[in-house]
């Protein structure tokens, strides 16, 4: 994969999340031949006359799987995404949505609104609707990330240690008001603590993917233009300011943006953990380091990467299904110790981890 | 030319330590300016002030008869490059996407042919070209610095077009570097000088200071001390008053300026 171009690297990577976009709609309790699914969306387009005699296939086609293997896809190129923005602003391959609290604050929110939504301590939500949700996940996911980012950084230098524990503490506060929420829930699915903890793709609806489509799109967007101010943080604060970047407005920018796109995903399928943490490593190690391209990589095969797990998630029990973050958990939990224990010898005195975490590591 | 005017640079509020006190320093267009003084002294902070990056809190810092306060960030970027004691890199990249850095503030998203040209021609300057496939963090001390070099001088690249003014500055760029790679930097520095561009350079090394130096400014104590554009005027008693040690000039050299051996 080192050969190819990055513009063949994205035709690769598209290729192969097409072929599991067939794959994992066609997968299931319920399967679908291609045929089947050409025939069902053709009637959607109304380009085919409806047949009665297939009505709830197409129903399970296209109100059940078409949005959950839509939704699995958006939310891994979110979290393959953010994982890549955060590594970038904490200049250190360890962080991700999951462990820097982002996560834990927006399914918080998410939560609060659940099962407080119709009462009058959130009459304020009311107003907002059908987006109250996201809203309030956006608030607690901002707050979790910007107090572990304020605990994590002293004089612009990012402690990887203090990062991981304000982390810890952060996910365990928002952890434990989440649990509370759900045990005081009357409503049954917001009750269910592993949809918010593990994650799950079993509620998607076609309202859920269209709001994460259009933030994953407009934050993704917007991160793209952040590509090069990001390789130029890799050389540190002063050096990234004398290339013409200004160090403050863009990590404060990007950790809005990072946090809406995060929010609104996890509002839909709860805490999915670890996926930010793997899409980057392996594209680090198949390709390049460079943000130019990790961002579209990462869109892409964290939109992969979930295909594959949700597939797994599908069958691996049948007919139950396994929480998304199970598997997430399994392969990245490896992983995510892998990093961490490549970076001890470059520890030095022990102090901190800040720039140069990451060097030595992927080439 | 980069016109230091009256400048007090102060850490902890308006009561609080003055790093720099009142200092007005005229580094000099198309020269080799270098900046002396003992650790401490507030040379880095001059050099940081100089560069933009930090606000004084009082005086200004002009290009020509520009404050540097009005230059938008990409249009300064352009216009100075900063070479800085050691640069680590938070994740591997290879040789040639780091010099690359260097025309970001030139290009919106995609590198123009001009600009991969300009990156080699860095390259080659500093004699790296065969190394740019390597990922840098897995070069030595002395190559890093030799890329990050390519890297500034690819940011302020002015050999086809000597029309705009450039400005160069370099913060205690040899440290790590063996005396063979100190003087092929501080030699491809001063062939900029040639091609429309002001270096301004903090220098640990006094002799190697007064080999280079064509306008040297002496910093004591967050005040200029002393300057002089003959490295020859350059007095025992000065050295051992500013450096606190025993100076004595030995031999004359074949450029009349001689060589110093201190001792405490």
């Amino acid at each position: 994969m080192r050969r190819l171009s990055y513009r063949q690297t994205y035709v690769l990577l598209a290729a192969l999340l097409a072929v599991l976009l067939v794959a994992s709609a066609a997968i299931g309790a319920f399967s679908f031949t291609p045929a089947e699914m050409v025939r069902h969306l053709g009637v959607a387009a109304g380009w085919l006359p409806a047949t009665s005699a297939d009505a709830l296939s197409r129903n399970v086609f296209l109100e059940l799987r078409l949005p959950r293997v839509l939704l699995a896809g958006l939310t891994g190129a979110v979290l393959g995404v953010s994982g890549t923005l955060m590594q970038g602003l904490f200049r250190n391959p360890i962080v991700e949505p999951g462990l820097a609290g982002t996560s834990a604050g927006a399914a918080l929110g998410a939560a609060l609104v659940f099962v407080f939504g119709g009462s009058t301590a959130l009459s304020f939500t009311a107003p907002l609707g059908s987006i109250a949700v996201p809203v309030l996940a956006f608030v607690g996911a901002f707050a979790a990330t910007m107090l572990v980012y304020r605990l994590s950084t002293s004089f612009g230098k990012v402690n990887v240690f203090t990062l991981l524990l304000a982390g810890i503490a952060v996910n365990a506060v928002c952890g434990a008001g989440t649990g509370f929420l759900s045990y005081v829930a009357r409503d049954p699915q917001a009750r269910n603590i592993t949809f918010w903890n593990l994650g799950t793709f079993t509620t998607a609806d076609w309202h859920g993917v269209m709001l994460v489509a259009v933030f994953f799109a407009l934050c993704f967007a917007w991160s793209m233009r952040y590509g090069k101010a990001l390789n130029a943080l890799m050389l540190g604060e002063d050096e990234a300011a004398f290339l013409g970047v200004d160090s403050r407005k863009l990590i404060f920018r990007l950790l809005v943006v990072n946090t809406i796109m995060v929010s609104v995903a996890t509002a839909m399928v709860g805490v999915i953990a670890f996926v930010g943490l793997i899409v980057p490593h392996v594209l680090r190690i198949l390709k390049s380091s460079d943000y130019t391209f990790l961002l579209p990589g990462s869109a892409l095969l964290g939109a992969l990467l979930m295909e594959l797990v949700d597939i797994v998630a599908r069958i691996i029990i049948p007919p139950a299904e396994l929480p998304i973050g199970i598997i997430t958990a399994v392969i990245g939990a490896p992983i995510f110790l892998w990093i961490l224990l490549r970076q001890q010898p470059q520890r030095g005195t022990g102090a901190s981890i800040d720039s140069g975490a990451g060097a030595g590591f992927y080439g | 030319m980069v016109d230091v005017v009256g400048v007090t640079y102060r850490v902890g509020g308006p009561n609080g330590l003055r790093i720099l006190n009142d200092v007005t320093a005229r580094f000099d267009a198309c020269k080799f300016n270098v900046i002396l003084g003992p650790n401490g002294a507030g040379k880095s902070t001059l050099l940081k002030v100089a560069t933009g990056l930090l606000q004084p809190s009082a005086g200004a810092v002009r290009y020509g008869d520009r404050p540097v306060a009005a230059f938008r960030a990409d249009e300064l970027a352009r216009t100075r490059a900063v070479l800085s004691q050691h640069v680590e890199l938070a994740f591997p990249l290879p040789v040639e996407d780091v010099v690359l850095m260097g025309r970001y503030p030139h290009y919106r998203s995609a590198p123009t042919s001009r600009d991969r040209d300009i990156v080699s021609r860095s390259l080659e300057l500093v004699g790296m070209t065969d190394k740019r496939r390597q990922a840098y963090p897995t070069l030595s001390g002395g190559e890093q610095q030799k890329v990050q070099l390519a890297r500034v001088l690819a940011q302020i690249w002015n050999l086809d077009d000597a029309h705009e003014h450039k400005y160069l500055f370099l913060d205690e760029p040899t440290t790590s570097l063996d005396v063979h790679y100190q003087l092929h930097l501080l030699d491809v520095a001063r062939d900029l000088l040639a091609h429309n561009c002001t270096v301004v350079a903090v220098l640990h090394d006094l002799n190697v200071a007064f080999q280079y130096g064509q306008h040297i400014f002496v910093i004591d104590g967050g005040k200029l001390a002393y300057e002089t554009s003959r490295a020859s005027d350059i007095s025992a008693e000065l050295i051992e008053r500013v450096f606190r040690v025993r100076a004595t000039r030995i031999g004359d050299g074949a450029d009349g300026q001689g060589t110093w051996r201190f001792s405490l």
